[in-house]
């Protein structure tokens, strides 16, 4: 995992934006471009998100949570806010996702679990909103949720 | 409820990703605290959730950061420049302010020894200081010029005074 000291992110601006660049860059570049999928679109968000984000550096809690949680939610929050997704249309973005190397995870759900982790993952619909959209119950979502991630888990990440 | 199957429920990464209600976050920070179970899944997902997005990682261009510290730029210089607007105070402000009687300047020195002045004075600055170069060439010619002739009209003069005598 990615070590970032937390004095780095709070004392000078561009140098702590710089710092959550060289280590969190790529990263939000590639989770980004799943949302849009437009390359051009997904560089040009990055952007607007660390330009935002220098405004607000100070008064995240860098403390508790996780640099990349923190900073995944805080990009998660400025592209929804600058796109407007419809359930509609998530549900057929989830459904025609193509699937590549990077993933293949998408392959080996089933097709609630992709369309919980998709809503969940990369437009922060909450547990409740989910289970209206999609008419199940929360606990179901939750496990869903939970099954859909180990997925992501063991065929990706680890 | 038993914590490994609070923790197994999907709780955790509803709360990770964002998606919890604030029942669930409550009480999610309550048990946080308690059991150590719960703190420990918690930083072991932020793990996951990382490495996961690792796994996703695209490099991005190289000119993306030069953008970026544009765009840092231009948002200080606003709040900057923000912070610098006087707010002129509405009439009736205006006519509820009394001033005082024995103070009747405002001290607007300003304690920093530089001052900031408008982009154009660097041309302006350049063309005087280019104006002031030809003109000291031009004294400096017309000086040596004036000095032959000078010297010319004395040899002249010589001259004119020696076919005299003669």
């Amino acid at each position: 995992m990615l070590k970032i000291n937390r004095q780095e992110l709070t004392v000078n601006k561009p140098e702590s934006v710089r710092c959550l660049y060289d280590k969190y860059g790529g990263m939000l570049l590639g989770y980004i471009y799943e949302i849009v999928r437009d390359r051009k679109l997904a560089e040009e968000y990055l952007v607007q998100v660390f330009c935002d984000l220098s405004k607000q550096i100070n008064e995240m809690d860098w403390k508790d949570t996780n640099s990349w949680c923190q900073l995944q939610s805080f990009a998660r929050n400025k592209i929804t806010s600058l796109t407007t997704a419809e359930p509609v249309d998530i549900t057929i973005r989830a459904d025609k996702v193509v699937h590549n190397f990077r993933n293949r995870y998408l392959e080996q759900m089933t097709a609630l679990q992709k369309q919980v982790f998709y809503r969940v993952y990369y437009y922060g619909r909450s547990i409740a909103a989910i289970s209206v959209e999609l008419n199940e119950t929360d606990d179901v979502i939750r496990k869903t949720l939970k099954e859909a991630f180990a997925i992501m888990k063991k065929s990706g990440g680890n | 409820m038993e914590i490994n199957e609070y923790i197994e429920s999907g709780v955790l990464e509803a709360y990770v990703l964002g998606s919890a209600s604030e029942a669930e976050v409550r009480e999610l920070l309550y048990l946080k605290g308690k059991f150590p179970q719960i703190q420990e899944a918690l930083s072991e997902l932020e793990c996951d959730m990382e490495n996961v997005a690792q796994h996703l990682a695209i490099i991005p261009p190289s000119d993306i950061w030069m953008k970026i510290e544009a765009g840092i730029k231009e948002v200080m210089d606003k709040s900057d420049a923000d912070a610098l607007i006087v707010r002129n105070p509405s009439k009736e402000n205006r006519s509820h302010y009394k001033r005082p009687k024995n103070n009747l300047f405002i001290d607007v020195e300003s304690t920093s020894s530089h001052m900031q002045i408008h982009k154009i004075w660097r041309w302006v600055f350049g063309a005087v200081f280019l104006l002031g170069k030809i003109f000291l060439a031009c004294a400096i010619y017309f000086y040596f010029e004036n000095r032959s002739l000078q010297k010319e009209m004395e040899q002249l003069e010589i001259k004119f005074i020696q076919q005299k005598a003669r």
